[in-house]
Formats: structure tokens, C-alpha cells, sequence
């Protein structure tokens, strides 16, 4: 049995944020949740494991608050075998570090025997890229970040994962940790018989605070060593701007000048003029 | 840990998705939740991009219904045993609405193939048909159709014409169907058609795409709906063995009514998705608009349509997961579905009008999709039964309870 951890979390939907506009923070008691597109990724990646060797088993680990367990949900509808919660009013407020102490602390004690665990490389709502890291630290196993690719061997996996420009190959003792590049795993789209399936069995397993053992004096919001000072909107100032001239030229200066933030906003690697002159 | 408000799966419903301004807290399930997003997400990623361009070029977009065929779009409540996703009749309304809020008309194909499609094979077929055609219609690798309309039948199914008389081991069909939804790429087929002898019968058969005899008319030049291939089907000296005869001899008509009953949830849930379209692009665009120097949405007119459209809206989601639930109860659902598409058509058809009027000389414009959810909101108070059919229906119902 090849077994396989997948750290997810729940996030603020991005396209139904609701900004309070008077003092620019965000109302998250009225935001959406989703599963975060850099875990899909790393569920994803899980997922393709599965597909090629039939003894996977899958288990995906949330901690947040009751309603983290939609994603739960989402993720056995895709296809994981297992879903786990931890969640509990002394968890909560943990910051990046007592994060991946809890995750840990539940892995060492419920499923110390995992081959390989798997995390995104950066959560959409705080983008630290430090709990995947942080939790191979806790757990004293090897850790790679932004992998693009998978391959299993005899008790070790091989990787690739693009560095400046090169792509590196890379290869690690299991079991591990790696989180999953944001360009890489694109995710597949729930089936509607998955999410049945899901469904039929309450089997979620929710654990709380005294379930892992922690102390009981315990509270993750004063525990936490960094704290976030403030989160706010930046003023941001909207300009039109008007191009001129014949559709070529036009588009040319387009791209020039706004080429890098298209293709951000995107998320694909445009080709501008430059780079096919080049070519 | 204490969960909050409890639900049908003891799940708490602290996220419910914003549909509109107001929540729907009347799906109280997270399975339903989790439907809907699904659904909004592959229709607004892959449907969405081309709907404009299908409707223009009246193309069915082979490819999106070839990456709809895995995720069970085409087997929503078919057992999971015959490969489909078994869903309960709210989550199937779910599905329709969502895909119909980015394009009615493939909408339309998917609830049609699922309701009056593969829905009376469920319902009325035998073990053995249900073997042999639903497993490749709920993979989408086989489209359903189900034609009654003919040049002189339609709201009176007694006006059919389409014969089917028994040789030996065989029943041999003529006639010709028109206005058949998915017509043009139908690979399964339920046939309307009468049986002659010492009393005529009315029978359903079921006829694959394959059998000699049978072949597709031209593809209708519709008003909306323009992505669907609705055609005429001739049936020349068409045979199928007496195995493709749906439910018993003569029971062609109790069939008809039970797969239009299935179908009005179907239509229903399509209205309601093009009024649900109409309604947020109608927000979006009177908080953009300026006029006299400020947006639309700040003149109580525009502020009046909006509110009106939003208490249609919701009026008519309410009837409509109302019938689904009665039909997942067992009862009889048909004064249920025959109101919920009564209204929910007559919503879409006066949403879209509003949704037009608000959008002004831009709503009439192919620029915007208004105009688009306009001309496909029309027919659903047309078909799977007339508006005024619905009427009879739900004075029948009325009247023939005990006084």
C-alpha cells in the first residue's frame, strides 16, 4: 500500500471576496470558502499517483474551522479515500508555525506510516509557502518545493521542477515531503458521481485539540510566535488608457508595455514580440 | 464539536453560494452546494468562452459535450451500476440550472437526454432494455431524443400519426417527427407511434440511430436554442424488434405523460437558469451604466425591475425544488412540475424582456448576451407542454380532487 498525505486548506473564494470598501479589510464571516487551487494541485498530483498504481490510498488533512469540511468533501468526490479535520477553538488563529506543528503532531500520531505527503506551494489567501516546509521540519523527513513532476522508483521519487531556466531533476528518499508548483497538476473537474459517492457516508473524522494530546492550556492564537498586524486592501488607482493607431502597431505596443501583467493576470507564459523575434 | 444549524446530513450550512443578492437557504445540503459550484465551474470555464459563437454559428460544440461525458453530465440519475451519478431529482434541477445559466441550449441537451430521454427506459423498461441502452446514453456516448410533435400533433398527443404495425417478431414505423430537440445528433431514440387493429393503441419504441429507415430532416432554423440541432426524423419502413417496445402494448400514452412530467422539471430548471443569467448581468450592468450622471441602479425604476426579477426568481426556484422533491418522495409530482415550469418559463420570458429593457439599445445588440437569453427564454413556455397545457393540467388537478 502506497500511502499518500495531501494537506489542504480552505480558502477565501477570490472572484466573491467581499471587501468592506469603508475601511478596506475583508469581511471573511461573508467570503465564500473553496478548496485553495494550490492544494487542488497537490490533490491532483495525488490523484494521478492513483491512477497508475492501484495500492494508493489517499488521505487529505484540513484544519480550519467546521465549514473546511465542504473541501473534504470536494476532495473525496475527486477521488481521496479519507478525510480528516482538525479543528478547534484553540487552533484556531495559529499562524504558519503552530500550523505545521498540529498537522504534525496528528500525523505522527495517527498515520506515521505515510510514504509520501503532499502540500501546494503557497495558499491564495496568505501565501507563505512555509507550512509545507516547516512540517518536513517537524517530521524530520526530506522536503522539496515547486515540483512539476512525479515519477515513483523503489522507495524514492523523482522530480522535476524549473529553477531560474533550467529545469532541474531531483531525486529523494521517501518518505518525504513536496509541494506542488502552481503551473504544474492543472486540476481536473469533480465528476457528479464523485460528489454522490462523498456524500453517502458522514465519515469526515473530525479531531479536536484534546483528541491530539495538546496541552491543555493550549490556544494557538497566543501561542503563535509571528502575528499579523494588519491586513488591508492597498489603494489602488485605475487609469484608461487610450492606444491609437493600426491594429498591429497597436497590439505590438499592447504587449510590450503590458505583456508581463497579462500574462500574470492569466497565469500562462505569454509570447510577446520580443521573445518570437528572438526565436 | 458542536456543528452548527443541523441539516438533512447533519452537516452545518454556514456557506451557502450567493446565487444573487439573496441566499437560498432552502437547500440546506452540502452535497447540493458542492453540485452547484462543480457545475458553475466547468460551465463557466469551458461552456462560457463559446457560447456567443455556437449561438451565432447554431454549432453543437462536440468537444465540450466530449469533456461533459466523463464528469456523469449525461447520466445524472441514472444507478451508479449502469455507470451514471444517481443523483436525487433537486441536484439534477441543480445541474440543468447551472448549465443553462451559460447556454440554454446545451442546457437543453443535457436535460433532455436525462428526462425524456433516459428517464421512461428507467421508469417503464425492462431489465433487460434498461441493460441494453442506458449504460452507453449515460456515458454520453449515445444522445436521447424523445419525439411526440408532428405536423398535425402535438399539444393533443391523440392527433399522431406515425404508425407502427406488427410483422412476426417485428413492429415496422412510418411517419415523420419535427421539432425534435437533439435531433440532428441523436443516437437513441423514443418513438410516439400508433399501433392499428381492433383498437388503436399508442405505443413508445425505442429506435437506435442505426436502424435502416430511419434518417435526420434538415436542422431547424430557430429563434433561440441555436447551439441545439433541432430537427425533423423520418421513420420509412423503419423495423425494430417487439424488444425496442417501451412498457406494454397501449401504454404509450400513461409513458408520454410520465416522461413530459420528468421533462417540465428538466425545462424548469433551463428557464430558471436563463432568468438567473438575464438577472445578474442586469445588476452588473445598472451599477455600471451611467446615465444623468449616475449609475442605473440608482433610479428606483431600474431598482423596482430588479427587485421584481429577483422575487420571480425566487418564486420560481422555490416551485421548482419543490416538484423535485415531491418526485424524490415517490407521490405523484405532475401538478407540482407543471406549475414550477409554468412559472419558472413565464419568469424566464419576463426577466429576459426586463433584463433587455434595461440594458437598452445594448440589449438589442448581439454584443450582450441578453438579447441571447432573450430569444432562448421564448420557448420554454412552448415546449414539453405549452403554458396553457400546463393549465390543464393543474385544473385537472384541481378539479378532480374531492370537493
Amino acid at each position: 500500500m502506497f500511502k499518500i498525505i495531501v494537506c489542504i486548506k480552505q480558502v477565501p473564494m477570490v472572484s466573491e471576496l467581499p471587501w468592506d470598501s469603508k475601511t478596506g479589510t475583508l469581511k471573511r464571516e461573508l467570503a465564500q470558502g473553496m478548496m485553495d487551487p494550490a492544494s487542488r494541485r497537490a490533490l491532483e498530483a495525488a490523484l494521478q499517483i492513483k491512477e497508475d498504481r492501484d495500492d494508493t490510498h489517499i488521505t487529505v488533512i484540513s484544519m480550519g474551522p467546521a465549514m473546511a469540511r465542504e473541501i473534504l468533501y470536494e476532495a473525496k468526490a475527486l477521488g481521496a479515500d479519507t478525510g480528516v479535520l482538525l479543528s478547534d477553538r484553540r487552533m484556531a488563529g495559529a499562524d504558519t508555525f503552530l500550523t505545521s506543528f498540529i498537522l504534525a503532531e496528528y500525523i505522527k500520531k495517527e498515520c506515521p506510516d505515510f510514504d509520501l505527503l503532499l502540500c501546494g506551494s503557497q495558499t491564495s489567501d496568505s501565501e507563505t509557502a512555509q507550512v509545507g516546509p516547516q512540517l518536513a521540519g517537524e517530521l524530520l523527513i526530506p522536503a522539496m518545493g515547486y515540483v512539476q513532476s512525479i515519477e515513483l522508483a523503489n522507495g524514492m521519487v523523482r522530480v522535476q521542477r524549473h529553477v531560474d531556466d533550467f529545469m532541474e531533476v531531483l531525486e529523494m528518499d521517501l518518505p518525504g515531503l513536496l509541494t506542488i508548483d502552481q503551473a504544474a497538476f492543472g486540476p481536473r473537474y469533480v465528476a457528479l458521481e464523485g460528489i454522490e459517492r462523498a456524500f453517502q457516508t458522514d465519515d469526515i473524522c473530525v479531531v479536536n485539540a484534546e483528541d491530539l494530546g495538546l496541552d491543555k492550556n493550549f490556544n494557538a492564537l497566543k501561542d503563535s510566535p509571528t502575528r499579523i498586524i494588519d491586513v488591508y486592501s492597498p489603494a489602488t488607482r485605475k487609469e484608461n488608457l487610450v492606444l491609437k493607431g493600426a491594429v498591429k502597431k497597436v497590439v505590438g505596443q499592447l504587449f510590450d508595455d503590458y505583456g508581463k501583467i497579462i500574462s500574470g493576470a492569466m497565469g500562462k507564459d505569454l509570447k510577446t514580440h520580443e521573445h518570437e523575434g528572438a526565436k | 464539536m458542536p456543528l452548527e444549524r443541523g441539516t438533512s446530513m447533519g452537516l452545518p450550512c454556514a456557506a451557502i453560494i450567493k446565487i444573487w443578492s439573496l441566499s437560498v437557504d432552502f437547500i440546506p445540503c452540502h452535497k447540493h452546494q458542492l453540485i452547484r459550484k462543480t457545475v458553475r465551474e466547468f460551465a463557466e470555464n469551458e461552456i462560457k468562452p463559446r457560447v456567443s459563437e455556437l449561438d451565432r454559428e447554431a454549432e453543437f460544440p462536440f468537444d465540450i459535450i466530449e469533456k461533459m461525458k466523463p464528469l456523469n453530465y449525461f447520466g445524472l440519475q441514472v444507478p451508479r451500476e449502469l455507470g451514471g451519478a444517481d443523483l436525487d431529482t433537486i441536484s439534477y434541477a441543480i445541474v440543468v440550472e447551472e448549465i443553462s445559466r451559460v447556454s440554454a441550449a446545451i442546457g437543453l441537451c443535457v436535460t433532455v437526454h436525462n428526462s425524456v430521454g433516459i428517464y421512461p427506459i428507467m421508469k417503464f423498461g425492462t431489465q433487460e432494455q434498461q441493460q441494453r441502452f442506458v449504460p452507453a446514453m449515460a456515458a454520453g456516448e449515445s444522445i436521447g431524443a424523445f419525439c411526440l410533435t408532428e405536423a398535425n400533433a402535438g399539444s393533443d398527443a391523440g392527433g399522431v400519426e406515425t404508425s407502427a404495425q406488427k410483422t412476426g417478431d417485428e413492429y415496422v414505423i412510418n411517419g415523420t417527427k419535427i421539432f425534435v430537440t437533439n435531433g440532428g445528433v441523436c443516437g437513441t431514440i423514443l418513438v410516439f407511434a400508433v399501433t392499428e387493429g381492433e383498437r388503436d393503441l399508442a405505443n413508445v419504441f425505442i429506435v437506435e440511430k442505426e436502424r435502416p429507415g430511419f434518417s435526420v430532416g434538415e436542422i431547424e432554423d430557430l429563434c433561440g436554442m441555436r447551439a441545439n440541432p433541432v430537427s425533423s426524423l423520418f421513420f420509412e419502413d423503419c423495423r425494430v424488434p417487439v424488444d425496442n417496445l417501451l412498457g406494454k402494448t397501449g401504454q404509450g400514452l400513461k409513458i408520454g405523460l410520465n416522461a413530459l412530467d420528468a421533462g417540465r422539471i428538466g425545462i424548469a430548471a433551463q428557464a430558471l437558469g436563463i432568468a438567473q443569467a438575464a438577472f445578474e448581468d442586469s445588476v452588473s450592468y445598472a451599477r455600471e451604466r451611467q446615465q444623468f450622471n449616475k449609475p442605473l441602479a440608482k433610479f428606483q425604476t431600474i431598482q423596482n425591475y430588479l427587485a421584481e426579477m429577483a422575487t420571480r426568481i425566487d418564486a420560481s426556484r422555490l416551485l421548482l425544488y419543490r416538484a423535485a422533491a415531491v418526485k424524490d418522495s415517490g407521490k405523484s409530482f405532475s401538478a407540482e412540475a407543471s406549475m414550477a415550469k409554468l412559472h419558472c418559463s413565464a419568469t424566464a420570458r419576463e426577466v429576459t424582456d426586463l433584463a433587455v429593457q434595461i440594458h437598452g439599445g445594448y440589449g438589442y445588440s448581439k454584443e450582450y448576451d441578453v438579447e441571447r437569453y432573450f430569444r432562448d427564454a421564448k420557448v420554454t413556455e412552448i415546449y414539453e407542454g405549452t403554458s396553457e397545457i400546463q393549465k390543464m393540467v393543474i385544473a385537472r388537478h384541481i378539479l378532480n380532487q374531492p370537493s
